[in-house]
């Protein structure tokens, strides 16, 4: 394990060359790449620093008491499922709070995007009741960021494995994790059903790669961080590179809480909580929002003020708007011998056959499927599907066969924008540091819903073409209750009056300010986003350092 | 239930919802530390003392995990010591739900005098008869609660109190030093890989 660098000290008073707020996918990259072109970069996290020895295998703190996650105590939210509704408090959206933002704790899915993601309007048509667009870049001008991603971090993976798959310049920089019994069931059943499958691509490393150790195959994935550092997160990648480049100064457990601007116009810094609630203000000479696609709106609206009175960025009043999650439909399965699903990687064979479909099915979209384990013990027993025996002897042997026998299908599908769907300002409800709690409304499309049953239809398919014994299918309902995929709430687009920014997310109305994560999205993508938010970060800093050398910021 | 898989892993689980809440609440409260700090007399392997529970609570909710996860052909939740967990979890993380658990300990209590005579206490009866309270408030907030915190004490890290030895872990023949080689079950050693598929992935 390789020390963890410390970077450099900034002068608050000073103005920095960045502020990036946010140390997740997005703000990690954009520190990585703004450090390397030879700017100075400060970076505030709202959460910890973790070391290795406090990565447990802790499915209590991981998943129960909010260890690595945001607080639904010290910041609530509410819910309502329109605007008609009165929000009640209720937990809804979820992160991962610390270090690499919620790459600290996730699967590690990195798929691209595909070329229809970009113009699925275009080529498709329009759904009543959405706000379908183009984003105004393609998947080609995207591609040489996704490769440079892939190949700065350590996906794993098998290029042009399967039909469809899209145009790369570079193979994948590892090859694919060893697959496992619900990779091999998932391939079976494609197989049968004549469709193509596969190798998973994952940012999970299959060798060792940039000083750091292969996968040791724990099972432990899905909500919980990696202690070898074999998982691909910002904590074990950008952040460190940025850090070491000596323009970085990383600060956690530093909350920001506004965006300043000036007469002009122009963002002068932020002001942020440190650990102790001690107020501090940091100078900057530009920002980049990175906070995640709930934050990140939620920042803007908090920096509401006189010149600015809907809240920075949003001339457009779409601020917030357009948030979408990813849609999913789930089904599990026993099956006859041993799986043994929660030894090694959680996903391991995925198929991107129903990637593209025909609108006559009665809804615009698509998805992918793979079939995983991806909950601990203590979760795989408090959600065995309610036909079985809930306690007793027969719990106890229910319990085992489960979490040894079964697998879940898990078909990743996107998800419309509604512009209805919106984080938004609790207009009562005040979280530990005395600001406004995030809101968040929303409803599912009839279209998307639509959707979800047609893939829940096929994921039984495959689950009968791969042998199970008996499926349950997880409940579809108007709202996924739970979000974690962040997407759309500050969307970029060539016109001002209906998009957040540009097409090199810089905001419209403010030009030192940049917004750079998953609410830049357009669209949804078929369900794996953190690849894409990373090849975005890649692309803006790319932009954005031109800009400030031509002195265009 | 009607909960979708994703509201269900944000831990808002019907029958757990109770004693979750007052989790996170008192996670809240305490430093991250104080929480995650494995409590000495934990690790030394002597029997813990009770820091919560009255001697003869301790003993009926005992029997209660017990029932949860009865000690059969494997041990079960009593050699787990997830009485232990629970009776930490009330003095720690779940500190505001110790009253909510006391009443419906003394409601099950009351219940059990009623049937089985003045003064009888629910650690006192057969496991059959056990098993009929039980059965009787299934439904209850009291018993999803004590269900609740029996799985999760059965496979939270052993330094919460439960899982010694990590005995829930090793029911489900999950390893405590986690490194893990292909195959990992049958599906996927070569053999039937080729069976399966004509081809080895």
């Amino acid at each position: 394990m390789q020390t963890q660098p410390t970077g450099r000290t900034f002068d608050t008073r000073t103005p920095v060359d960045f502020v990036v707020i946010g140390s997740g996918p997005a703000g990690a990259s954009m520190a990585r790449e703004l450090t390397r072109q030879g700017f100075d970069v400060v970076v505030l996290e709202q959460g910890r620093a973790y070391a290795p020895a406090d990565m447990e295998h802790d499915e209590l703190g991981a998943f129960i008491t909010e260890r690595w996650t945001n607080s639904s105590v010290t910041q609530p939210q509410t819910y309502r499922e329109t605007e008609r509704d009165t929000a009640q408090r209720r937990p809804y959206v979820g992160y991962a709070k610390a270090v690499g933002g919620t790459s600290f704790h996730f699967t590690g899915n990195y798929w691209r995007f595909r070329p229809i993601d970009f113009h699925e309007y275009s080529k498709r048509g329009g759904v009543p009741g959405a706000a379908l667009a183009d984003w105004p870049i393609t998947y080609e001008e995207l591609e040489p960021y996704y490769t440079a991603v892939e190949w700065a971090i350590g996906v794993s993976g098998l290029a042009n494995a399967a039909p469809g798959e899209p145009m790369r310049s570079r193979p994948y920089p590892l090859p694919p994790l060893n697959v496992t019994g619900p990779g091999v069931l998932l391939t079976a059943a494609c197989d049968r059903m004549g469709w193509g499958s596969m190798p998973a691509p994952m940012a999970i490393l299959s060798r060792e790669y940039n000083g750091r150790q292969p996968c040791h195959n724990c099972g432990f994935c899905l909500g919980f961080p990696c202690e070898w550092g074999a998982k691909s997160g910002a904590n074990y990648t950008m952040i460190p590179e940025a850090l070491r480049s000596g323009r970085c100064e990383l600060r956690s457990e530093c909350y920001v809480y506004r965006i300043e601007t000036n007469d002009a116009g122009r963002v002068t810094g932020v002001l942020y909580f440190d650990q102790d609630k001690q107020e501090v203000r940091q100078l900057a000479k530009a920002v980049v929002l990175s906070a995640n696609g709930a934050e990140s709106p939620r920042l803007l609206l908090m920096s509401a003020n006189k010149r600015f009175p809907q809240g920075l960025a949003n001339s457009s009043g779409m601020v917030g708007k357009h948030f979408m999650f990813n849609g999913a439909a789930t089904s599990r399965a026993e099956f006859e011998h041993e799986i043994n699903g929660h030894r090694g990687p959680v996903v391991s064979r995925i198929t991107h056959h129903t990637y593209e479909l025909d609108p006559s099915l009665g809804f615009i979209g698509g998805g992918g499927f793979d079939f995983r384990f991806d909950v601990p013990a203590m979760i795989m027993a408090l959600s065995l599907p309610p036909s079985e025996p809930q306690w007793g002897s027969a719990f106890k042997q229910r319990l085992r066969s489960w979490y040894s026998h079964s697998l879940l299908s898990y078909a990743h599908t996107t998800s419309l924008p509604v512009e209805g769907n919106s984080v938004s300002l609790d207009p009562e409800l005040k979280d530990a540091w005395g600001l406004p709690a995030l809101r968040t409304t929303f409803r599912e499309h009839e279209h998307d819903l639509r959707m979800y049953r047609w893939f829940q239809a096929r994921g039984r398919e495959l689950l009968e073409a791969a042998g199970a014994l008996r499926i349950h299918d997880d409940p579809i309902n108007d709202s996924p209750g739970f979000a974690v995929h962040l997407l759309g709430t500050c969307r970029m687009g060539n016109n001002p009056a209906s998009s957040v920014v540009d097409k090199f997310h810089r905001a419209h109305d403010i030009p030192n300010l940049f917004i750079v994560d998953g609410s830049s999205f357009v669209t949804s993508g078929r369900g794996q986003p953190t690849l894409t938010i990373q090849a975005l970060a890649f692309r803006a800093a790319d932009h954005i350092g031109q800009f400030a050398k031509r002195g265009e910021i | 239930m009607t909960l979708s898989r994703r509201e269900f892993l944000a831990g808002l689980s019907a029958m757990g919802a109770v004693w979750l809440t007052g989790a996170a609440a008192c996670r809240d409260a305490s430093p991250d530390a104080e929480t995650h700090a494995p409590p000495a007399d934990l690790l030394s392997g002597a029997s813990p003392a009770f820091v919560h529970f009255s001697p003869a609570d301790a003993a009926d909710v005992e029997a209660i995990t017990a029932r949860i996860f009865p000690t059969d052909d494997t041990p079960g939740a009593r050699e787990a010591g997830c009485v232990y967990f629970i009776d930490r979890s009330f003095t720690t993380f779940a500190a505001d739900q110790a009253d909510f658990f006391a009443e419906g300990l003394a409601s099950l209590n009351a219940s059990v005098a009623k049937a089985h005579g003045g003064g009888t206490r629910f650690a006192t009866l057969t496991d059959a008869e056990q098993d009929s309270m039980l059965r009787s408030i299934e439904d209850s907030e009291f018993f999803g609660a004590i269900r609740f915190a029996t799985i999760a004490g059965m496979f939270a890290l052993p330094k919460y109190g439960g899982n010694r030895g990590y005995i829930g872990w090793q029911m489900v023949d999950q390893q405590s030093v986690m490194e893990y080689q292909p195959p990992f079950g049958w599906y996927d050693q070569p053999e039937n890989q080729r069976a399966l598929l004509g081809r080895v992935l």
